[in-house]
């Protein structure tokens, strides 16, 4: 078991030494590429792992089974550790006038430790100990801008809502225990079959836990309505950390959604499928409405993902393969074009441009390549094609269709299109920034790339186009995940 | 060496990165003139040698590299390569043409300055999807082609955009032929949902040909061939073709003459594993093409602008192909040989070379005049001398008289039409049609030559001979329109060659010799009908423009000037389709308009207004204070277990 959490432990290991280095080295750049090496490392390993088969992870040999490496959680933990590089790449220009950035890159390490324990996890409390590690460090790191009220103000937020949703999560765990006697995802299911038939009126409780866990992990993804406090976080959390927290620590609840619905509980389906979609659909209507209305930019792509965050629930009543592939290969593009997106407004907010809408007008003549990259993420998370989103809302949209066909319920269908009418309406939101870089006249004088922000840009904007291109190996691999997710069905 | 035949739209698309791309410094020659002569030539030497490797017997037909663009379910999409005789004959064309248009450029486009730029980086383009279409080895991926070079031949339509004129033609172009995409689309969506595949292996395989019901391969070939009659500028949707001489004459050359127009013909050619399976659309194909042939001749004799002349000759000789092709048809059918097919392939590569020739001549005049209407020449035989004697050597071939190129095919395609006139008499109205066509291209050919290089000039102009950078790819195209028909006797002969791409569709042709060819021509009384045809026809343009004396106000006259007027505007087939767009499309439009702008643009601004104020309301619950986030929070939870424990269960759905 100590093989598989060999790079959980590295990350620990970096994140333990981060803080001294900070002492050691003057020039704090050094720090971002420090702590890039572990990220780096486990990034090459589930990548060609994952995409090439170069190599087999070791296998976990224990009794208890608490974690799996399989090519769902290698794809899940790949994303976040894509987030985690760009978000380190970008932040030494934005926080280079802060104190105590040793810690900085040690939460974020921390924070995609958290992050790939969920994904490995099979186990809810071991899943429960991963989301707190994330919460924990995501908590401090939205809070690290300490001279700007903003920040702090969002980190006592966040800690406060998070803290609530915590206890429901552990409540909900102990009230599946209560009704299974185990805490094993994979055997929550018939155990808590045998207690339906030899407990009257145990089902209830079984519901009460459903609608515990949906409350507390829907606050990880920012479902309506827990989603209250995403605006004001990623409003006032230091730009490459809202990213991080958009585009990693919410698929951390999707992954732990994934796991616990369609596979530990999927017994009770019929229970919980109709208030999921229903939430899935009010959740990316109510994102995408009020993010028409917000003048500035962090706030626009909070409301944003919490709208995609609708998309991928959809998955949930839908459950079938091709849907579960659908839902990660979102998760895996939402990744790249929402931590994109929010590195181009860090890379503004580096060369002292704000985050109102109206600081983009003409955004296209001062800086062409920023301009241009927002732009790509922009249309990606409208769904324009070539565009990796467009790629993956397809086969996610798709796969709501198929379903009503086969194998059912017919209502299904209705997923789709509360989906295809809200990408309509979100196109409203995206296409005004655009308007805005380049038909709007601004200021005149050009605005220069900060070089990192700009590499993690660059790397963002390739996956965009490289998964919406070549979609076809990543939704292959994404098939492939999705079985592995929906063998451990017993 | 065919497996590298995806290598050679590679060279020119190369060339058209760069073009586009480079900084305008390191183009230097012609803005980019060296590059583009560099990815033609280099994609003429790899056709070259393609094409070689077909002539020793080598085809890929199926079995050649396929690359996978995407899985859908169980719908594959790949891109591949299909390189057989037919392929070769167009890979021909397309380079030889090609690579002599762009060094003609060289001289020909020198006074654009900055602009050239923009048309060599096109004219690559064009040239590296037009390879693109012609080794394509599935529909799809050659519908993507066919879409591409009809960007291209848009933007080069369009070349000088400032012109409305030129503006409105390409727009035109676009527009007519996409009427005939759409068919085309149709067509292939049909043949994909009975067999499953686009690959022209699974399609053209037995299987294949069993999936599909004959009604809907009779209507599925028909659709494939509307794309035909858009691109290949066949009537009824022929009129797009004079007006895209609004372009450069080397596009006309290229695009409009050689190869692009082709791409219909090619088609058609293409698609004959498919069409012989339904003869219903022969008959179409064959009605189609010859109409078209007689009409466009007819509009041709009264044309003064010699690019029109020409385009209208174009259109007339694309319609001997695809008559050749309806014809040939009812042949592998019923007569078990492949002489149509192979005729059509034979017309469609010597046209190829003389009208790209006469194409070119034309331009070297209009270089030299600076006008089209031929009404202001005369005169320029002495001033022009090489552009001269090859025009007369493209307008002798195209005219058919022996032993130039045109001769050869043209009669391949007649007697073809009229052999198949034994299974449906049909075919020898067609022949008449085609017979009549052919006095009249005679005629107008040799009436542009007269009116162009005789006598003396009708205007002030100071015409000197172009660069030897134009003349020179001039008298190579005037040696090819000389020798091309010649391959009809060398080796096996041109038809047993072409016939080879449809080998299983018949029982193949037996070789004969050259001799024997030849008796077979010369001992059949049509080859004469037609051949003093062609004569009388140049005799008789000769005494009305050459010999002076000629009263040619009599055309302008009585019924012969009724005649000449319906003539001079086509026919009123381009008046019919104005006065139908505004009428008719134009009404339609407009209540399309109104129904747009109150039912379309109401919904949306109602919804757009609803979406940003209930967006408003939504925000104002956002107060930004943490204890009323929790509250929600609370409150949402209970509503959600009172939605699954009360209503979810009892099922309202």
């Amino acid at each position: 078991m100590l093989n598989a959490f060999m790079p959980q432990l590295l990350l620990v290991l970096f994140a333990l030494i981060m803080p001294a280095l900070d002492y050691m080295v003057k020039d704090k750049r050094w720090l971002a590429f420090v702590a890039l090496t572990p990220l780096l490392g486990y990034a090459f390993a589930l990548a060609s792992w994952t995409l090439g088969g170069y190599w087999q992870p070791p296998s976990v040999e224990t009794g208890v089974p608490l974690i799996e490496v399989n090519l769902f959680s290698g794809a899940f933990a790949l994303a976040f550790v894509a987030v985690g590089i760009i978000v380190a790449l970008s932040s030494p220009e934005f926080i280079r006038n802060e104190r105590n950035q040793g810690e900085y890159y040690s939460l974020i390490l921390l924070a995609v430790t958290g992050m790939t324990v969920v994904a490995l996890a099979t186990d809810l409390i071991v899943l429960f100990v991963g989301l707190e590690i994330a919460g924990i460090a995501s908590f401090a790191l939205s809070g690290f801008s300490k001279k700007e009220r903003r920040s702090a103000e969002a980190a006592t937020k966040y800690f406060i809502v998070g803290g609530f949703s915590s206890a429901m999560t552990l409540f909900a765990i102990s009230l599946f225990y209560g009704v299974s006697g185990t805490t094993e995802i994979a055997a929550m299911g018939p155990q808590m079959e045998a207690m339906f038939s030899s407990v009257d009126g145990i089902r209830s409780a079984a519901t009460l836990a459903t609608v515990m866990l949906i409350a507390g992990l829907g606050f990880k993804i920012a479902a309506v309505p827990f989603h209250m406090w995403a605006p004001d976080v990623y409003e006032g959390a230091p730009t490459p950390i809202s990213g991080l927290l958009a585009a990693a620590s919410k698929k951390m609840g999707v992954a732990a959604m994934f796991k616990i619905f369609l596979v530990g509980i999927v017994v009770t389906k019929t229970d919980w499928e109709v208030a999921i979609a229903v939430i899935a659909v009010v959740t990316m209507t109510v994102g995408n409405l009020i993010a028409i209305s917000q003048s500035n930019i962090k706030r626009m792509l909070a409301y944003s993902s919490i709208a995609q965050a609708g998309y991928i629930l959809i998955v949930l009543p839908i459950g079938t393969e091709y849907a579960v592939a659908g839902g990660l290969f979102h998760v895996l593009t939402h990744a790249f074009m929402k931590s994109g997106a929010f590195m181009v407004v860090a890379a503004l907010t580096v060369r002292g441009i704000g985050e109102s809408l109206d600081d983009f007008r003409g955004l296209g003549k001062r800086s062409p390549f920023l301009a241009l990259a927002m732009m790509l993420f922009l249309l990606s998370l409208a769904g324009i094609p070539p565009l990796a989103g467009f790629a993956s809302k397809f086969v996610l949209f798709s796969s709501a269709v198929d379903a009503s066909i086969d194998p059912g319920p017919s209502w299904l269908v209705w997923l789709a299109v509360a989906g295809v009418l809200n990408s309509a309406l979100s196109l409203y939101y995206y296409a005004r920034v655009i308007k805005k870089m380049y038909m709007e006249k601004g200021p005149e004088e050009r605005v220069t790339v900060p070089t990192m922000t700009g590499a993690a840009i660059v790397i963002a904007l390739v996956m965009v186009i490289v998964l919406g291109i070549y979609f076809d190996a990543v939704l292959e691999l994404c098939r492939e995940a999705a079985g592995s997710l929906l063998q451990a069905i017993p | 060496m065919l497996e590298y035949a995806w290598l050679i739209p590679v060279f020119p698309f190369l060339a058209f990165l760069l073009i586009s791309l480079l900084p305008k410094r390191t183009l230097s020659w012609e803005d980019g003139a060296g590059y583009a002569i560099g990815g033609a030539a280099g994609a003429l030497v790899l056709s070259a040698l393609v094409i070689g490797d077909v002539l020793a017997g080598n085809t890929m037909v199926g079995d050649g590299p396929k690359f996978t663009w995407l899985v859908i379910a169980n719908l594959e999409v790949t891109f591949g390569i299909w390189v057989d005789q037919l392929t070769a004959v167009m890979l021909l064309v397309v380079s030889v043409v090609g690579t002599l248009v762009v060094v003609y450029s060289g001289g020909y486009m020198h006074e654009e300055g900055e602009k050239r730029r923009r048309y060599y980086a096109e004219i690559m383009l064009f040239i590296s999807v037009m390879y693109g279409l012609v080794i394509s080895d599935n529909y799809l991926q050659m519908f993507i082609f066919w879409e591409l070079v009809g960007l291209c031949s848009y933007l080069l339509i369009g070349f000088w955009y400032e012109k409305p004129s030129a503006a409105s033609a390409a727009k035109r172009a676009f527009i007519v032929t996409r009427v005939g995409d759409i068919m085309f689309m149709a067509g292939i969506i049909i043949l994909f949902k009975y067999v499953g595949s686009l690959g022209f292996d699974n399609l053209f395989g037995e299987d294949g040909i069993a999936a599909v019901p004959n009604d809907m391969m009779i209507l599925a070939t028909a659709l494939i061939f509307g794309g035909a009659i858009g691109k290949s500028a066949q009537f009824p949707l022929h009129e797009w073709l004079p007006d895209a001489m609004e372009g450069p004459t080397t596009v006309s050359a290229l695009i409009h003459a050689a190869t692009m127009v082709k791409a219909g013909v090619y088609l058609t050619a293409r698609s004959y594993p498919l069409l012989v399976q339904a003869p219903e659309t022969l008959l179409f194909v064959a009605v189609i093409g010859g109409v078209t042939a007689l009409i466009a001749a007819t509009v041709a004799l009264a044309a003064s602008d010699i690019k029109r002349v020409l385009a209208y000759s174009t259109i007339s000789q694309l319609g001997y192909m695809t008559l050749a092709l309806g014809a040939g048809g009812y042949l592998v059918v019923y007569a078990d040989t492949a002489g149509g097919y192979s005729a059509a392939l034979f017309h469609l590569m010597n046209h190829a070379f003389f009208k790209a020739l006469l194409f070119l001549c034309a331009g070297s005049v209009i270089h030299a005049v600076g006008t089209n209407d031929m009404r202001l020449m005369g005169g320029l035989g002495k001033k022009m001398r090489i552009t001269s004697l090859t025009m007369l050597v493209g307008a002798i071939a195209i005219s058919g008289v022996p032993p130039l190129s045109g001769f050869w095919s043209k009669d391949e395609v007649l007697a073809a039409v009229y052999n198949a006139g034994e299974f449906d008499s049909l075919f020898f109205l067609l022949w008449a049609m085609g017979i009549a066509t052919a006095f009249m291209t005679a005629f107008y050919m040799f009436r542009m030559w007269f009116m162009t290089f005789a006598g003396k000039p009708r205007s002030d102009y100071h015409a000197h001979e172009s660069p030897k950078l134009m003349t020179v790819p001039l008298m190579i195209l005037a040696v090819l329109a000389v020798s091309s028909g010649f391959a009809l006797f060398v080796g096996d002969g041109f038809g047993v060659f072409a016939g080879e791409s449809i080998a299983g569709l018949y029982h193949g042709e037996h070789h004969e010799s050259a001799v024997d060819i030849l008796a077979h021509i010369f001992g059949d009384p049509l080859t004469y009908v037609s051949l003093v045809l062609a004569i009388a026809g140049i005799v008789l343009a000769y005494r009305i423009y050459c010999v002076p004396g000629f009263d040619r106000t009599v055309f302008a006259t009585g019924t012969a000037g009724r005649f000449q007027r319906a003539l001079q505007n086509r026919w009123y087939i381009s008046q019919f389709y104005d006065d139908f767009a505004v009428k008719v499309v134009y009404a339609f439009s407009l209540v399309a308009d109104a129904f747009d702008r109150v039912v379309i643009d109401g919904l949306v601004n109602g919804f757009a207004f609803l979406g940003a104020r209930s967006g408003n309301l939504l925000r104002k619950a956002q107060s930004g204070n943490v204890q009323r986030y929790t509250t929600i929070i609370v409150v949402g939870l209970c509503l959600l277990l009172m939605f699954m424990l009360y209503i979810a269960p009892g099922g309202w759905w």
